[in-house]
């Protein structure tokens, strides 16, 4: 009688643990900026992940996925790691994602070695942030990533010589190493690298002293908001009318070509999305975006990347569950992941944790009345190029 | 040669929006000894405006006149609420209240429109390249420049050669006294006041292609503005133009000729000129 009482508790035991697969809520950490000036990586962000919920659902096999955000304000590294580690302790996330900021980003990477938190990076671009912790995966992009292929293009497209400006602060060093390293090894001539205060009002005289060296085109990678504007405005009043061509990366987005105006067009850009791309995938994000928020909405890298990181911790947790091992995630995460994104294919290499994905290049037209920007050359599969450069 | 000359243009038309902008501040700041760390929020708040009213349909220059008369009227109203109480309460209470401005300043713009540069289109007659003869130059900065040398003049002829003026330049000398001959010096501030905003939000709509709108433009720009005061003299409309005009070839040469110290240069220049005259390049008598 006892031993049958027994047995009917074990099995009811067993059967209660079993039913894990009932109704359990993963909790997800964004981490992403709300207010103040860079208060668009926030926004993008949270409008892809809602567009991707309503793609998707909110569950998975039957577990709530549950978005918690927070707003770091800008690049603030200790306030990102104190929002992550309010997030870890307190609500007790599973996944940890977002990090607009490089410094952000890297501020957060002993912490979630420590807790072992698998971390999705939806945009810090620097490409050593993967190495810092094993618990990192990005899908955004690096600058070495969409730079590289762009001076090798240049080089064996009839642009020999080139001046290199960029603005004055890290990412725009980067660019530049990245830019005239590629460049040169291509067979190109680098004639001058300048490097513009970030304070600057007057791009003018910088432009005229490019205007005497006479390249064939120029590099430039700005800070974005009102440089980069000026940047590219004044490359159209000097430099287009005498023929040297505009060799850049981000700085033509389609979210930011109405500020810039018709000066931008034929600006050639390196970018890893193209945000008119006819992927039924693509179209469909588009679509939702302008039906969700407005007309105005227009897809950038901050989107794509946000929404594909979502994809990836949908993935996650369909195979694993809704409480998996934090190394069974990074298992899973470096087995050689592949799958169809807005912008393209894109994988996860299983090394080093890194977005691979193909980098676009294209030129700004005008459409329709509207700016956007047409791919001429898609070069598939691009690895970090720093990482190859730095094993 | 050529470019020697297209650097000279750049800088002047640099220099003239700088002028433009700051000539209200100097006034201000050496008639009512009123130090106005906001006049930036002025500026911007015109630009703003016009921003908002060309794209709707508005005229290119009835904009600029309307948010020019704005900006005027801002000026009345943060005059007789802010600045009234601001004037005996000494420097300091000066300096942080109209800080402090320029935060509403910035974070009003920042709720109305976002974050973003906003764009001021100018009308299709003044873009495009105009030719000098050795090569094309941008119609738009001759324009600026045209409009500074024409606002400068006619600065001199109101200050040098009107009763208005006469009575401005005896209340900068000598408040005290010009009360005693029963000059409404109260008024005149008021009055010069508003002049000074309505210039300042003059500048903001013109000079927009150069100094690019954006809600902390009032803060990114102020210390430009203040240099150009503090180096030309406070009170000094004169000393302002030669400032405003010395900073901005300066400026644009040295990006011109040492892109890597540029910076640097200015500012170097700036010390050395303050050394040399602490009160300014053309002070006038009362600090002489």
């Amino acid at each position: 009688m006892r031993k049958s009482l027994l047995g009917l508790g074990v099995a009811c035991a067993m059967f209660a643990l079993s039913g894990a697969a009932a109704a359990e809520t993963v909790k997800v950490g964004v981490i992403g900026v709300f207010s103040g000036g860079f208060a668009r990586w926030g926004d993008q962000f949270k409008q892809a992940i809602e567009v991707y919920q309503k793609h998707n659902g909110t569950e998975v096999n039957g577990n709530k996925i549950e978005i918690i955000y927070r707003d770091a304000g800008g690049p603030d590294p200790a306030k990102a790691r104190q929002l992550a580690e309010e997030m870890i302790l307190r609500e007790k996330i599973q996944f940890l994602a977002g990090f607009a900021f490089t410094p952000n980003a890297l501020s957060v990477a002993q912490l979630i070695t420590e807790s072992k938190t698998p971390t999705v990076i939806f945009n810090a671009a620097t490409s050593v942030i993967t190495r810092r912790s094993p618990y990192f995966v990005r899908v955004s992009f690096t600058l070495s990533q969409d730079t590289a292929p762009l001076a090798a293009w240049a080089a064996k497209n009839g642009i020999k010589k080139v001046v290199s400006i960029v603005s004055d602060y890290a990412p725009g060093h980067d660019g530049e190493a990245v830019f005239v390293k590629v460049f040169k090894a291509n067979g190109g001539e680098i004639l001058d690298a300048i490097r513009v205060p970030l304070a600057t009002t007057d791009f003018a005289p910088f432009f005229e002293r490019i205007l005497q060296q006479k390249p064939d085109a120029i590099f430039l990678f700005g800070p974005g908001g009102p440089s980069s504007v000026g940047m590219i405005n004044t490359w159209a009043a000097r430099l287009k009318p005498a023929g040297i061509q505009l060799l850049t990366t981000n700085e033509t987005q389609e979210i930011d070509l109405p500020k810039i105006g018709k000066a931008a067009i034929d600006a050639i850009g390196s970018s890893h999305y193209t945000e008119v791309s006819d992927s039924p995938l693509n179209k469909k994000l588009r679509a939702d975006l302008v039906a969700m928020f407005g007309p105005d909405r227009v897809p950038d890298t901050a989107t794509v990347s946000a929404y594909d990181g979502m994809h990836l911790i949908y993935m996650t947790v369909a195979k694993l569950g809704p409480r998996p091992n934090a190394d069974d995630v990074m298992k899973f995460w470096t087995s050689g992941l592949k799958w169809e994104s807005p912008r393209g294919p894109v994988a996860i290499d299983p090394k080093e944790r890194d977005i691979i994905q193909g980098v676009h290049l294209r030129r700004v037209k005008e459409v329709n009345g509207k700016l956007i920007n047409v791919d001429f050359q898609i070069v598939p599969d691009v690895k970090d190029p720093w990482k190859e450069e730095n094993k | 040669m050529g470019t020697a000359t297209v650097i000279l243009l750049d800088g002047l038309a640099y220099g003239m929006i700088l002028f433009i902008i700051s000539v209200g501040l100097t006034v201000t700041m050496g008639l009512m000894r009123v130090v106005n760390l906001a006049h930036g929020g002025f500026a911007m708040a015109g630009g703003y405006l016009a921003a908002m009213m060309i794209p709707a349909g508005v005229p290119f220059f009835v904009a600029t006149a309307l948010a020019t008369i704005a900006a005027g009227f801002l000026g009345g109203i943060a005059e007789l609420t802010v600045f009234r109480p601001l004037y005996r309460k000494g420097e300091l209470a000066q300096v942080l209240m109209t800080f402090g401005l320029t935060f509403v300043f910035i974070a009003a713009l920042t709720w109305l429109f976002g974050t973003d540069v906003k764009i001021l289109p100018i009308p299709d007659y003044l873009k495009g390249l105009v030719d000098l003869g050795f090569r094309p130059y941008p119609t738009y900065r001759l324009f600026l420049i045209v409009v500074g040398l024409l606002l400068f003049l006619l600065v001199w002829f109101v200050v040098d050669g009107s009763l208005f003026g006469a009575r401005l330049r005896a209340a900068v000398d000598n408040p005290r006294m010009a009360r005693a001959v029963g000059i409404d010096v109260n008024r005149l501030f008021t009055i010069t006041f508003v002049i000074g905003c309505a210039l300042a939000g003059f500048g903001g709509v013109i000079g927009a292609e150069m100094l690019q709108l954006d809600p902390f433009y009032a803060l990114r720009y102020l210390v430009l503005f203040l240099v150009v005061v503090a180096v030309g003299g406070l009170g000094s409309f004169k000393g302002s133009f030669v400032a405003a005009i010395t900073i901005g070839v300066v400026e644009t040469a040295g990006k011109f000729l040492f892109t890597d110290i540029a910076a640097f240069l200015l500012f170097a220049l700036v010390l050395v000129l303050l050394l040399w005259r602490p009160n300014g390049l053309l002070p006038p008598k009362s600090l002489a």
